[in-house]
């Protein structure tokens, strides 16, 4: 029986997270849809009888092995895929996709040492705290704008509140010509610099919350666009 | 005879008003529901049949005919039951409409067990926020359903467990309460997991990023 009304996956993670692990085992096309609902923050579907639009504000995270053996690109070169399985495994994730994602991190082997050593490690708790603070600071900046979170600044607005200092501007110059990055990654580095920005209650942008940012911008290199 | 019950259903996430309009009258003894059904809204007449001889009451052998208007969108849900069921008791005077006041400002919305049991059902926050905003008084719902509905103030909310009690509510005979309307949803409690990120040793940027992450900045 088709049902004529169900919401998907993203509706059902509207402000929440969709979590999807071991991405490029995911269709292609399933993927590829994604890039609307992320941009606009909901979904529209067409069916014979009606359009439905549903709400889809959602964070998503996503993880994905670099190669089908899942060791390429760690330091001791243990990876037996052919350089044909890697671009086709690696390729299932498209660019358009990739560039919407703000935050791309390496998830590297945890040394020996580190495992068995009895460091504490920041608590749930701490982390909480300091992410809460930043959410309050950002509930307050946006408070007459309909808006709750830095993830929801339009253009206009990132040019209001995402101000950057000459120092700050360089950096991002640089960064844009070295990593040939986008025009949407421009935006979307400027948000994650402001929530870091944020996250150290600071007023204004600093070099160190652009750099952060920039770097979580960067892998990209490594894997997706191999010389 | 003629009898029209209000009720409510969903395109989306908005909610929209229905109204049901039950015609009993003679002829060869059928049961139709037209209106745009689909197949559960369809399989609502052996669930609304059983169900109104459990509760005691004689189904009528006669033509009955059910529409949902507006007859022009396509009604899905098992929701319709408890309307349908109220419609066709109304059009054969078992029960009568002015005995309730502001009868004709209440909503009506369950689905039905064959014992006449009434059951959850989804979707019941954005009608009755429609319900709301259309100035109705009263709806009656699933007790299940109560806690949820109870978030909406300015509607008098009727929570019911089986159509028995309903039909007894609808003769003044007894009277419903809302037990779950001083509930107010904790929105802010703080969940507790059993997992903490002092126990994930090393991968710092990975604990950053969704530190970040959770800041809002995706």
């Amino acid at each position: 029986m088709e049902e004529f009304q169900n919401h998907g996956e993203i509706s059902l993670a509207h402000f929440g997270v969709l979590f999807l692990d071991e991405l490029p085992e995911f269709k292609k096309n399933t993927l590829e849809v994604l890039r609307g609902p992320l941009e606009d923050r909901n979904v529209t579907i067409s069916r014979v009888n009606s359009t439905l639009t549903y709400p889809a504000n959602f964070m998503l995270i996503a993880s994905m092995n670099p190669c089908p053996c899942g060791f390429y690109g760690t330091d001791d070169n243990k990876c037996n895929c052919s350089e044909n399985a890697i671009s086709r495994y690696i390729g299932q994730i498209s660019g358009p996709l990739l560039d919407r994602i703000d935050l791309h991190i390496e998830v590297k082997p945890v040394e020996y040492k580190k495992i068995s050593s009895d460091e504490k490690e920041e608590s749930s708790k701490t982390i909480r705290e300091r992410v809460n603070k930043a959410r309050e600071i950002q509930l307050k900046r946006y408070e007459n704008l309909n808006i709750y979170s830095n993830s929801e600044l339009t253009p206009a607005l990132i040019e209001k509140f995402c101000k950057l200092d000459v120092s700050c501007k360089q950096v991002l110059k640089k960064a844009f010509e070295a990593l040939d990055l986008s025009g949407r990654a421009y935006g979307r580095i400027l948000k994650v610099a402001r929530t870091i920005a944020d996250l150290d209650g600071k007023e204004n942008i600093e070099q160190s919350h652009i750099l952060e940012a920039i770097q979580y911008r960067s892998l990209d290199r490594k894997y997706w666009k191999r010389g | 005879m003629l009898s029209k019950i209000k009720s409510m259903s969903l395109e989306g996430l908005n909610g929209y008003l229905v109204e049901i309009q039950t015609d009993v009258s003679g002829g060869l003894p059928s049961f139709d529901i037209v209106g745009l059904p689909d197949i559960r809204v369809k399989e609502a007449k052996e669930r609304v049949r059983t169900s109104i001889k459990n509760s005691k009451v004689e189904f009528p052998n006669r033509k009955i005919v059910v529409n949902l208007s507006p007859a022009d969108k396509r009604k899905e849900g098992t929701f319709f039951d408890l309307p349908i069921a109220i419609g066709i008791l109304i059009a054969i005077n078992e029960i009568k409409k002015d005995i309730l006041k502001d009868f004709d400002s209440t909503i009506f919305l369950g689905e039905l067990s064959l014992d006449g049991t009434i059951n959850r059902i989804n979707g019941i926050l954005p009608m009755c926020i429609e319900a709301q905003d259309l100035g109705i008084k009263r709806v009656v719902i699933p007790k299940e359903n109560a806690i949820e509905a109870s978030i909406i103030k300015n509607l008098e909310i009727v929570p019911v467990e089986n159509l028995k009690e309903v039909i007894d509510y609808l003769r003044g005979e007894i009277k419903i309460t809302n037990e779950f309307s001083e509930i107010s949803m904790d929105l802010k409690k703080e969940n507790y997991y059993n997992l903490d990120f002092s126990e994930v040793k090393g991968q710092e940027t990975a604990k950053r990023a969704l530190e970040i992450a959770a800041a809002r900045s995706t």
